[in-house]
């Protein structure tokens, strides 16, 4: 009784095994044999990378071109000057007489600041009053402004110790107390995890892992939307294969997705940062076990959306500019703390946003498994609800099409 | 007489095209649905301005009068709120590794004794500039309070030395700099990204809606028929189909311009009339580059991802979050093939710094410049539709 209760069992997971493996094999030749396919899935996620780290490569920005209207003309304002030149980010560009030639200049875009020094620059210095300069910074874009500001606020500060030094010794305090009362309290920023303030360091890790969503969502839509406008009832799941069970297709359809990228994540999140100079300072094993649930929950999430794909190009047509979207979404650049609660519930519904968190802590930050236990256990919630939303998703469209191929065998 | 065939032509397939554009939900969705989405979505994210009181940590070891009026002094401060009181460095770099908060303040032991005894005391501050912004917003915040704590201190010691009060501010700070931000002197995020941002998608959605309804006819295989609808007027064929969309599009880019101009009041130093006709004129030029793409292969699905590829483009060549002139060298070359390029130089020009629009001029028209490139492609375009010979999928 024992063996005759045996034999089915094995006969029907051998069954289901070949099944799936059917599944994988016909998935693959879909995937391989179709042109927009490859390009989504292979072509975009080693691409794509390779484009926006080169673009974004130069971290930080060398040698701004400033215009400097020096009305006071002295050894002192020059010497400021020759500091602000000699900074890695600045560079004097022009000096002009008054405030309207540099405006010209500016507005001609040949320079990105104007340092404006005033005529009793030297006269207050030398008389032990407060003196004012100031600067006009380009912010079209922020990097400008962050740029001028921070390299002008240094040589300023610098320049500033100096007299202050001079003047507590006019008034009798030298040697250690003229120390200690111009810097009675020393203090220290230390920049962790990006130490140079670096652009693409920054931003390009959450580039990457929205690299590999987007293009396995759109990929996946791809799929989707043209075995449902291909096939002769509109539905997604090819009549070979459908009597398998809805599982078998989704394990067998998700291993292949998964597989691929599992490849794609090593060169993107491994082998990229390393190429570009990227942090790089996670513990690969701790990316790896991040990156099964963002993947899994990635490829169940984008296989429920792709059900509703009707044709091939709409998935790329409507979710293109959701890239954008899912970028200041995920919490990087404007950050998560102040992300207001209604897109903050609606983040957490999207794989990419723990996906880059998780991402950015272990690889860029350092953080360990247990401490993004938050992002790691959302996304295998993630993983579960997905496929059962993947599961009810598939089983409608399969019982609509053998509804459909019953309807037309009776005709 | 040519210019009245080219007028029936026009309105033969302007019908024919309204008709279609009703038949299915994609043309909707996909013109006036995502850009409103675009609109909430984006207005509702930044209506801060600048992330405020992002949470940090302190760790206070010495819990003296002088650390706690430190801490309350930088829970004033505009970007910082301190969430949490950690006990050692370890614990707050562990919270900071979660992403709890931001920055921490670390005061050793003996911090007051150490000031007042004229030991120099050091502050040590830690800040994650992997969130770049919160990062160095939160740094400005604290190393100006930190100044400011060395600035009260050395105040009280030179008037017990007995210098004179007037003298003082002299000997402490002898240069002040006052920094200008031209344009946009609030630094406000929304200000600087969203007008790059908005019409980034908007001109991704021109390039999608220009490309698809062309292809679609090629991929259903009714483009012959869309030709012989016009009376055989193909240039009268592709502006019928194209012009509800520069209408609808230039219309959504227009309400876009309105609302970040009149109802959010960004900055707009000159006449709003002058982004009104960039925007117009980077819907225009957004549409000759779709025509291009899908004149150059006809076929539905490759034209769809060239425009993805271009259209995100788009926004790095914009050249708002990264300068160009500071990309590799070459980049600035292909910043000029794109619309974006141009429409984010005027806006820089009118709308930030409020220059004379002579300024601009060039831009305008090496936006029109763009309206050429159909010329290329027209005759490929013109017989594919009429031979239908290009693969559907």
């Amino acid at each position: 009784m024992n063996i005759q209760q045996k034999i089915p069992l094995l006969k029907e997971a051998v069954l289901i095994f070949n099944d799936t493996v059917n599944v994988i094999k016909s998935e693959l030749r879909t995937m391989f044999k179709d042109r927009g396919v490859v390009i989504m899935l292979v072509l975009a996620p080693l691409a794509y990378p390779i484009l926006y780290c080169s673009l974004y490569k130069s971290e930080t920005l060398i040698d701004v071109p400033m215009a400097a209207v020096d009305c006071s003309r002295s050894q002192e304002s020059r010497e400021l000057l020759r500091h602000l030149d000699a900074t890695q980010s600045l560079h004097i560009a022009g000096t002009y007489s008054t405030l309207a030639e540099a405006k010209q200049a500016y507005n001609e875009q040949k320079v990105h600041g104007v340092v404006y020094i005033p005529a009793d620059f030297s006269k207050n210095l030398n008389t032990g009053h407060q003196t004012t300069v100031s600067i006009y910074a380009d912010i079209s874009s922020f990097m400008y402004y962050r740029i001028i500001n921070q390299a002008c606020s240094n040589c300023v500060l610098d320049m500033s110790n100096q007299i202050q030094v001079k003047r507590l010794n006019a008034n009798g305090i030298t040697g250690e107390p003229a120390t200690i009362v111009s810097n009675p309290i020393p203090y220290e920023g230390v920049v962790l995890y990006n130490e140079g303030a670096g652009f693409a360091s920054f931003l390009m890790p959450s580039v990457l892992i929205l690299i590999i969503f987007q293009t396995l969502f759109l990929g996946i839509g791809i799929i989707a939307g043209t075995s449902r406008g291909e096939n002769r009832f509109h539905v997604l799941v090819s009549s070979s294969v459908h009597r398998g069970g809805t599982i078998r297709v989704i394990l067998g359809k998700g291993f292949c997705y998964f597989v691929l990228y599992a490849a794609w994540s090593f060169f993107v999140l491994m082998i990229i940062p390393r190429v570009f100079n990227l942090p790089h300072i996670g513990i690969p094993y701790d990316i790896m076990m991040l990156m099964v649930p963002f993947l899994l929950a990635s490829v169940f999430f984008s296989m429920t959306i792709s059900v509703f794909m009707p044709h091939r190009e709409t998935s790329m047509i409507i979710f293109m500019f959701m890239s954008l979207i899912l970028l200041f979404l995920s919490g990087v650049s404007w950050p998560q703390s102040n992300i207001n609660g209604f897109w903050k519930t609606f983040s957490w519904i999207l794989p990419s946003t723990n996906g880059t968190q998780g991402y950015i802590k272990i690889n860029t930050m350092g953080a360990d498994l247990q401490h993004i236990s938050f992002e790691y256990i959302s996304l295998w919630i993630q993983t579960v609800v997905y496929f059962a939303t993947t599961y009810w998703a598939y089983r409608w469209q399969i019982e609509k099409s053998s509804r459909k191929s019953l309807k037309t065998s009776e005709i | 007489m040519p210019t009245n065939k080219f007028y029936t032509s026009v309105r033969n397939t302007l019908a024919r095209e309204l008709r279609r554009m009703v038949s299915r939900p994609i043309y909707f969705i996909s013109t006036v649905v995502i850009m409103s989405f675009t609109y909430v979505f984006f207005l509702t994210f930044f209506n801060e301005g600048q992330p405020n009181r992002m949470p940090i940590g302190v760790v206070d070891l010495d819990n003296s009068s002088l650390s706690r009026q430190f801490t309350r002094n930088l829970e004033v401060t505009q970007h910082s709120h301190i969430v949490m009181r950690l006990n050692s460095h370890k614990e707050a770099r562990e919270e900071m590794q979660r992403g709890n908060i931001y920055a921490f303040v670390e005061i050793k032991h003996n911090f007051a004794k150490d000031a007042i005894s004229n030991l120099r005391p050091t502050l040590t501050f830690y800040v994650n500039d992997a969130y770049l912004i919160a990062g160095s917003l939160i740094n400005k915040d604290i190393t100006y309070m930190s100044a400011a704590t060395s600035i009260g201190m050395q105040q009280k010691v030179l008037r017990a030395k007995g210098v004179e009060e007037s003298r003082i501010m002299g000997i402490i700070q002898p240069i002040v700099l006052d920094a200008h931000l031209i344009g946009n002197p609030w630094a406000n995020y929304g200000t600087y990204l969203l007008n790059v941002i908005l019409p980034a998608i908007l001109q991704l959605m021109v390039l999608m809606m220009t490309v698809f309804p062309i292809g679609v006819e090629f991929k259903e295989r009714t483009s012959r028929e869309w030709f012989n609808n016009s009376g055989k007027c193909f240039s009268g064929a592709l502006t019928g189909k194209l012009l509800p969309y520069t209408v609808i599009f230039t219309l959504v880019g227009v309400i876009g311009n309105m609302i970040l101009y009149k109802y959010m009041h960004y900055p707009l130093n000159s006449s709003i009339g002058w982004m009104f006709l960039a925007t117009f004129l980077l819907v225009l030029a957004t549409q000759a580059i779709g025509i291009l793409f899908i004149g150059i292969t006809p076929v539905l699905r490759d034209g769809v991802t060239f425009s993805g590829v271009f259209g995100m483009l788009g926004v790095t060549f914009a050249g708002a979050t990264f300068p160009i002139e500071q990309m590799p060298a070459g980049t600035r070359i292909f910043s000029y093939f794109f619309p974006m390029h141009h429409y984010f130089e005027i806006y820089v020009n009118q709308a930030l710094n409020g220059v004379g629009v002579r300024y601009s001029f060039i831009y305008f028209v090496a936006l029109l410049c763009f309206l050429a490139l159909p010329v290329i492609v027209f005759t490929r375009l013109k017989k594919a539709a009429i031979n239908q010979n290009f693969p559907i999928k």
